[in-house]
């Protein structure tokens, strides 16, 4: 038999019979050009969706948990239901002492601070930290220096401005070693720092006065007051494992009832991140079942009109017989027709989507935060529009074989 | 001899067979023009059918130009067709999306000749029956007796050993009836063997010799 696939012959004949009907190839080629399409926008879209999600959590450590006090629900010990109780330094140097599972840690304090630098004031949130805070938020530094162990120890007066007071006060001015005032006390100005991602605790390091914690409590009259204890877990250890022995130790303390679950307030990321890693497999199987879905109902349009084509063509196909086509010819003739049509309109499905997706990920770029990720990596396009290309031709060859078994006298009486 | 059926019989089964062809013998020579005809339903078409290897018979024997016509493979009855008998058809048959040129090419392409070569052959045989300056017309542009014109074009360009036509002048008017039989006779004066299926008696008349077939029987065949 002659190779018909891999003559030009062949294909100038194909390409000739679809570009004369082209409304019947028009359909047939959106139908795959839809399927690779909304296979690859989902795809990318979930891919998209996560990285929307990750550029919000960008510098912020996922197994990290954070306590803090709250009011008793429980009376005990001649405190009353309601009454509250406060976390403290010396509870914090004890903490870390029998916590279990504790990598880096920090107290924070918080305070409504104005700054005034010459002219200009500015009212913000004041954060008091431990140097080890920037092992857990990870800030990004655009200037100087962020607060050190000594800053801490020596309780220093020095201040790390967020990025965008700093541009409210200097403009573009470096505002390093300027004094600036914080509710009239003077602090100098060491560093300016912004987040990597959305996600914050206290408030946003770009809008915040940052500050040693001694510093803090000191100049601002908190005593040995904490308001949270912030902690990482090391790798392999959840934050949570820390909760038990941090209550224990906390309400034997401040003679809080053992069953008072309301006295704490606790915080577990790695829980919530769990959560969200949840919602996005959710997702992409969704994705992969809408794909899929789509992937299938492509493949099945290919196969429904290729056989309509058939069943149109019987006729043809009759005529074609009586002058000579083989039955291969014929089966060959069917199946290259499908072949091309889901080829050509496979790839330009996935084109299709990566100019939606390139759209998409351009308006949701963020100048800082920079892209989500809306894209779909060269394999898996390849892989999609090979699926497509192999269902389709697959799809095609019931009707081809059909068309082969038309008898060459029912076809000519066919009309 | 061209054809030569030697008590050939067809049966069509069901729950009343139909028996169409009844020991049917034939010898048609070449360079013939002759004419089959009968009523609808003596079985004209499935003779022709036999004929043109579209059909299979139940017994009997069946030679075209030599060649023994039996139990054939779809492949070989492709072949054959392709290669010595030329169709024209009642209603043309033309593949409507190919213009004129491409339809008459059409048997070269499943011969596997190349497409410059195709279309030289085809465009010498629509020279001859005068249509070279439809060429690029679709069928859809073309009047029905040029459309006839193409399909004998088509029918010939293979140089067969046989053309059959199955009403040829069924849907032409009596005018463009009267041009495509003399094209018949022309190509017949060129040596062309031709079998004309028709039930049209001014067809028949301008044929060499009439085979009539009633009631799947040849009665006889006046020369």
């Amino acid at each position: 038999m002659r190779l018909t696939i891999f003559q030009l012959e062949n294909w100038r004949e194909i390409g000739a019979t679809l570009s004369r009907n082209k409304t019947r190839t028009f359909l047939t080629a959106f139908g795959i050009f839809w399927g690779t399409a909304m296979l690859a926008m989902l795809t990318g879209g979930a891919a998209g969706l996560k990285g929307l999600m990750n550029r919000n959590f960008a510098g912020f450590a996922t197994n990290m948990g954070a306590v803090s006090s709250d009011t008793r629900s429980i009376p005990y010990l001649g405190f009353n239901k309601g009454s509250f109780w406060q976390l403290t330094t010396e509870d914090i140097d004890d903490i870390r002492r029998i916590a279990p599972a504790i990598e880096y840690s920090s107290a924070m304090n918080g305070t409504s601070a104005t700054g005034v630098y010459s002219t200009r004031s500015k009212s913000a949130q004041a954060m008091g930290i431990e140097p080890d805070y920037g092992k857990i938020m990870l800030p990004r530094m655009y200037e100087g220096r962020f607060i050190n162990e000594r800053d801490y120890s020596e309780v220093r007066k020095v201040v790390v401005l967020g990025r965008n007071i700093a541009t409210e006060f200097f403009g573009n001015e470096s505002p390093i070693g300027k004094r600036l005032s914080l509710n009239g006390v003077y602090f100098t100005v060491i560093g300016v720092a912004g987040q990597l991602g959305e996600a914050s605790i206290m408030g946003r390091i770009d809008d915040s006065y940052i500050i040693p914690g001694s510093t803090l409590r000191q100049a601002f009259n908190q005593g040995n007051k904490v308001g949270f204890f912030m902690y990482t877990a090391p790798a392999g250890h959840k934050p949570s494992e820390n909760e038990q022995a941090i209550r224990r130790f906390l309400s034997g303390r401040h003679a809080i009832h053992p069953d008072d679950d309301r006295a704490f307030w606790f915080m577990d990321m790695a829980e919530n991140f769990e959560m969200i890693d949840g919602l996005f497999l959710g997702i992409a199987i969704l994705a992969g079942f809408v794909g899929a879905g789509s992937l299938l109902a492509g493949v099945i349009g290919v196969g429904n009109i290729m056989w309509i084509v058939v069943k149109e063509r019987t006729h043809e196909f009759g005529v074609r017989r009586a002058i000579g086509a083989k039955p291969a010819d014929i089966t060959v003739q069917v199946l290259s027709e499908s072949v091309l049509l889901t080829l050509v309109a496979g790839t330009a499905g996935v084109c299709f989507a990566t100019i939606v997706l390139g759209l998409v990920d351009y308006f949701s770029a963020d100048p800082v935060l920079g892209t989500a990720g809306f894209e779909i990596p060269f394999g898996k396009a390849i892989g999609i529009v090979l699926v497509f290309f192999i269902l389709g031709s697959a799809a095609g060859t019931l009707p081809a074989i059909k068309a082969m078994r038309i008898k060459p006298i029912e076809a000519l009486r066919d009309k | 001899m061209i054809i030569t059926l030697r008590d050939v019989n067809k049966t069509y089964p069901g729950v009343v067979p139909l028996h169409v062809l009844k020991d049917i013998n034939l010898d048609i020579e070449r360079g013939e023009l002759v004419s089959i005809m009968g009523a609808s339903g003596s079985g004209k078409s499935t003779l022709l059918n036999i004929l043109g290897i579209l059909d299979n018979y139940d017994s009997g024997d069946y030679h075209l130009d030599g060649v023994e016509i039996r139990n054939l493979s779809e492949n070989r009855a492709a072949e054959l067709r392709n290669r010595m008998i030329g169709f024209v058809f009642q209603s043309f048959n033309l593949i409507n999306y190919k213009n004129a040129l491409e339809n008459v090419a059409l048997p070269l392409y499943y011969q596997g000749i190349g497409r410059k070569r195709r279309n030289i052959l085809a465009m010498e045989q629509l020279e001859r029956l005068g249509l070279a300056d439809r060429a690029t017309h679709l069928p859809g542009e073309l009047s029905g007796g040029q459309k006839q014109r193409v399909a004998i074009a088509r029918a010939i360009v293979t140089n067969p050993s046989i053309i059959l036509a199955d009403e040829p002048t069924g849907a032409l008017d009596s005018h463009t009836s009267k041009e495509v039989m003399q094209i018949f006779r022309q190509l017949n004066n060129d040596g062309m063997t031709i079998v004309i299926v028709t039930h049209d008696p001014g067809v028949g008349a301008a044929t060499d010799r009439i085979i009539r077939i009633v009631d799947g029987e040849i009665m006889n065949s006046n020369v």
